[in-house]
């Protein structure tokens, strides 16, 4: 089974147009996408529906990471999934040209919050996404026991899937 | 050197985006057959060929690379779209599916765009919802030849590009509901619709002018939805007037949050 992420036009645009804004206190800023999942065949396509922001006052003060969200921003995420059947995507950008790799700090706090996402909507896949300024990269749970697959097959109009299945 | 050379214009990185994709083309007569041709000659890698119909002999004013051996054995159109694209390039990736496209959204779901080159109203609202359901770019291409009071016929046209975000073919008022009633009032009723190669020539054109400027910007120029309409009695094709006027407004018919299956569900999948 294979995974590939489609948004519409110019989604990504909107994100990194957050994302680039600077925080009160912050070294960065986060958001969350929620996606709606089809089948195509055997594999599985996530369907990016809305970008939610994180509002500045959700952020807590933790110089160890680059943003650290309270409570509540990960409370109004899973209500948005909840609310609309949606799966989750945590989203962050790293600031470079090509292809983002998460690091290792990436990796374990998103084992640790991920798989809290299915209490929302234990229908659709969760996971996260990563942004450069050009090229994206995600993971996705399908599970919240599995272990996460990584993904780079993300499209957009213009932007070619590199063929699922044909 | 490769047989694309000649359109390095496209970008550095045109060839492989072009072998990358893949193109759905629903309905392979008048409408669809220049369409695949050009998109292979283009360098479009893969495509997925859909058309339930079999040639007949008066197909052949307008489909494009039939033979009158494809007539006389009702040949079925996918197979000769297939057989169109891989004389162009055999190494092209074809599913050429002799099926109503409804019974081949599996092949449609993985494309990267789909043409429709469909008859009705109501085939390109259903399309076009499919293609918005699942984020997938549409182009639609349609043709017609009415009766003016005067005398004589207004053959005309157009191409419309429907991007997942931006406005739809009922934002551009291609689609109304006026139009779905009036055709379906007139269902069983109409005869054959007039189709010539040369209008459908041009739009065919004009579509694979938009595939190529979405996937390979070489204009620099930002990528819209958009409608180009053919007036064949003047010799025009242009920018519709109407969707100029529709500068900043966001469509309501296709709200981006309802994108994907309602019924998907990761529970009931086989194990993963």
């Amino acid at each position: 089974m294979r995974i590939g992420f489609r948004t519409p036009l110019g989604f990504f645009d909107t994100v990194r147009r957050d994302l680039v804004r600077r925080h009160p206190f912050a070294a960065e800023r986060v958001g969350f996408v929620l996606a709606g999942a089809t089948l195509a065949g055997q594999d599985i396509v996530l369907l990016a529906r809305s970008y939610e922001p994180v509002d500045d006052g959700d952020y807590l003060p933790d110089p160890r990471v680059g943003a650290m969200l309270g409570p509540d921003a990960i409370r109004k995420a899973m209500q948005a999934a909840l609310r609309t059947g949606s799966g989750l995507f945590h989203i962050h950008m790293h600031d470079h040209a090509g292809p983002p790799f998460f690091s290792k700090v990436d990796r374990r706090e998103s084992r640790r919050f991920v798989p809290s996402f299915f209490n929302a909507n234990p229908k659709v896949p969760h996971g996260v996404l990563l942004l450069s300024a050009d090229a994206s990269r995600g993971q996705v749970w399908l599970s919240p026991r599995a272990e996460p697959q990584e993904f780079a097959m993300i499209s957009w109009p213009g932007r070619p899937q590199r063929g699922l299945l044909v | 050197m490769t047989w694309l050379d000649r359109q390095g214009f496209l970008g550095p990185n045109s060839v492989n985006v072009l072998t990358a994709m893949t193109v759905g083309v629903v309905g392979l007569s008048g409408g669809g057959s220049p369409i695949v041709q050009q998109l292979a000659h283009a360098g479009a890698g893969g495509f997925v060929a859909v058309d339930h119909d079999r040639a007949t002999k008066s197909n052949r004013n307008r489909l494009v690379g039939m033979t009158p051996w494809d007539g006389l054995l009702r040949r079925r159109k996918a197979t000769m779209a297939k057989r169109l694209i891989r004389r162009v390039n055999p190494r092209a990736r074809v599913v050429a599916l002799p099926t109503r496209w409804e019974d081949a959204t599996d092949a449609l779901l993985t494309c990267d765009l789909i043409l429709g080159a469909v008859d009705t109203f109501k085939a390109r609202a259903e399309l076009e919802a499919f293609c918005r359901a699942h984020l997938i770019a549409y182009c639609d291409v349609g043709m017609d030849v009415h009766d003016l009071p005067e005398g004589g016929y207004l053959v005309g046209g157009q191409v419309a590009l429907s991007l997942p975000g931006d406005l739809c073919l009922w934002c551009m008022g291609l689609l109304t509901e006026e139009r779905l009633a009036q055709e379906a009032s007139r269902y069983g009723r109409a005869g054959p619709a007039p189709q010539v190669v040369w209008t459908n020539g041009l739009l065919a054109s004009m579509a694979v002018n938009l595939v190529m400027q979405l996937f390979t910007p070489w204009s620099g120029l930002p990528i819209r939805s958009t409608c180009i309409e053919l007036d064949a009695n003047r010799s025009s094709l242009g920018p519709s007037h109407k969707v100029r006027c529709l500068e900043g407004v966001v469509c309501r018919h296709y709200p981006l949050i309802e994108a994907g299956s309602p019924l998907f569900d990761l529970r009931a999948l086989p194990k993963h």
